[in-house]
């Protein structure tokens, strides 16, 4: 399988000037033979949204899921937006198209509220991290935070993944010698999560800046057993494209079956120990 | 405190002085600029963002000013390339010490500060150019400027540098000598020096900044590595008693949404 990270950088609530973006993304890429397209988290909405969010309207909303929907006939699509699953109830979602249809819509559970995140102002929590199918790859979806609580990616791993889509809107802070601190966070969990969890993992995160916030790029890809194996650049915009080979899995678990090795139900009762007492 | 990459900080300020610039629909940058090391290196950066074409600068001396600052404001200018006008501020400015006479020497220097301000958005206009900004972080953290003078600008690239990290940056970027090395001023009257009116060292007063702001280290622990508690104290009264001069004024509140406060907007909103 074909896939292809789109490092941009949104304009800030504007969705349909963002649609238009995915659609010539979409359109390139179907032109060169890639399978799946993945755009960033809010990848239609852009991310400091304070009371932007309530100006985009369910039948704003509608529009692009539908124009995506039609566009995703031709190849998945991957992108990121504010979805009013009812009135008022927003969630920080990543959705899935493929063949004409939404496969799945991975709702963000861990929403960063400190320091210059406040998601929690407007966004509802999601509440699980469940499987969806593509092709013959079982696949999962993280959020931004949620990829920095190694638990979630473990839940995929447990429900046997072979890829996880890690999509993200990372601010890049914490300067010192070496450059920022911030992008750190995400290759080093993409090492672990790639070997430790036999993983393809997809890393990918917007660049631009929003009122300062400078969002770093950055993206990459994790092959199962390997590591980072292809780096996009950071700050700028960048189209990253890599091979999805299913039989990497199985040699990464060959090498040393983390899976086979694990015991979910000690750690179940671990946890209702530690929880329940 | 940490070393930072001025590579990679150069890198960021350029993309975000061109991105800032680009989002508001403008392709030019008009910067104020003293002879001191804060403009130069702004207007250096904007260069690089946006071309020495896109760049203007603005040299607005008073009749007190020191000569040097408006050669090293040349100076700069010319080793930038970048076409400048200089403007003498002291016909805008005496009349009105004529008519209200005072020894102040605050009163003058802010006076001249908001002058300038106000020639800068003049020429804002007619140039079609944002002002890129120049205050520093240490200024902006202990308030040591003058509101709606030189803290008024568009956007501010290098506002999260501290004084020390600004005059690591200039020597990176090749700024002139003498810009690098005489005493920070103000330049709002004779022989002001920053450091002279601040009452502390840049070096230790960044320092002690970086430790409280960035490291949100405890005033026991600054004590602990050698810092004086009076020293302390005073660097924080200076923020919080200048913390007016960082935020928007407040607005009563009397409706369901009010600005500032429950109408919360981004500045680049739809941009």
């Amino acid at each position: 399988m074909k896939a292809r990270i789109i490092q941009f950088s949104p304009a800030l609530g504007n969705i349909e000037a963002n649609f238009e973006y995915h659609k010539l993304k979409i359109i390139d890429a179907v032109k060169d033979g890639i399978d799946l397209i993945i755009f960033p988290e809010l990848s239609l909405s852009g991310y400091q949204l304070k009371d932007i969010i309530y100006d985009i309207s369910r039948e704003r909303i509608d529009k692009v899921l539908v124009g995506l929907m039609e566009l995703s006939k031709n190849i998945d699509i991957v992108a990121g937006l504010p979805y009013e699953e009812s009135p008022g109830m927003i969630y920080n979602s990543v959705i899935y198209f493929s063949e004409g249809e939404i496969i799945h819509n991975h709702k963000k559970v861990q929403l960063p509220n400190f320091g210059i995140f406040e998601e929690e102002m407007i966004f509802k929590a999601g509440e699980n991290f469940k499987t969806f199918r593509i092709g013959n790859l079982n696949a999962g979806i993280l959020i931004c935070r949620e990829i920095l609580f190694p638990i979630n990616a473990y839940l995929y791993f447990l429900q046997n993944t072979d890829i996880i889509i890690a999509v993200s809107n990372s601010p890049h802070r914490g300067m010192g010698e070496d450059g920022f601190s911030s992008h750190k966070l995400w290759e080093r969990l993409g090492e672990v999560y790639s070997i430790n969890f036999h993983q393809n993992f997809i890393f990918c995160n917007r660049t631009g800046f929003e009122d300062g916030i400078g969002f770093g790029g950055g993206s990459f890809y994790a092959a199962p057993g390997k590591g980072i194996v292809k780096m996009g650049k950071y700050y700028e915009e960048q189209v990253i494209d890599m091979v999805i080979n299913k039989d990497d899995i199985r040699r990464s678990k060959i090498s040393s079956n983390y899976l086979r090795d694990e015991k979910p139900d000690i750690i179940l009762k671990e946890l209702n120990r530690i929880i329940h007492g | 405190m940490a070393e930072i990459n001025l590579k990679i900080t150069t890198d960021i300020i350029v993309r975000f002085i061109s991105d800032s610039i680009r989002k508001n629909g403008f392709t030019n940058g008009i910067i104020g600029v003293s002879g001191g090391i804060d403009s130069a290196i702004v207007l250096d950066l904007t260069v690089k963002a946006l071309g020495k074409d896109n760049t203007f600068a603005l040299l607005m001396p008073y009749r007190t000013s020191s000569p040097e600052s408006l050669s090293d404001g040349k100076t700069i200018c010319d080793k930038l390339g970048v076409n400048y006008e200089i403007i003498d501020i002291t016909p805008s400015i005496d009349p009105y010490f004529e008519k209200y006479p005072t020894d102040n020497k605050t009163l003058i220097g802010n006076k001249c500060a908001r002058e300038r301000m106000s020639v800068l958005y003049d020429f804002s206009e007619r140039k079609k150019a944002l002002v890129v900004g120049t205050s520093n972080k240490t200024e902006i953290l202990i308030g040591y400027s003058t509101l709606f003078g030189d803290s008024a600008a568009a956007f501010l690239p290098i506002g999260d540098l501290y004084k020390t990290e600004v005059i690591e940056l200039a020597k990176y970027l090749g700024i002139p000598d003498p810009i690098i090395s005489k005493k920070p001023s103000a330049d709002l009257w004779m022989d002001q020096t920053d450091e002279g009116e601040i009452g502390f060292k840049y070096e230790i007063l960044d320092k002690i900044l970086y430790d409280m702001v960035d490291l949100r280290l405890t005033e026991k622990e600054m004590i602990g590595s050698g810092f004086k508690k009076e020293d302390l104290q005073k660097i924080q009264k200076m923020i919080t008693g200048t913390q007016f001069k960082r935020t928007m004024p407040p607005i009563t509140k009397i409706h369901n949404r009010t600005v500032g406060l429950d109408f919360r907007y981004p500045r680049d909103w739809n941009k």
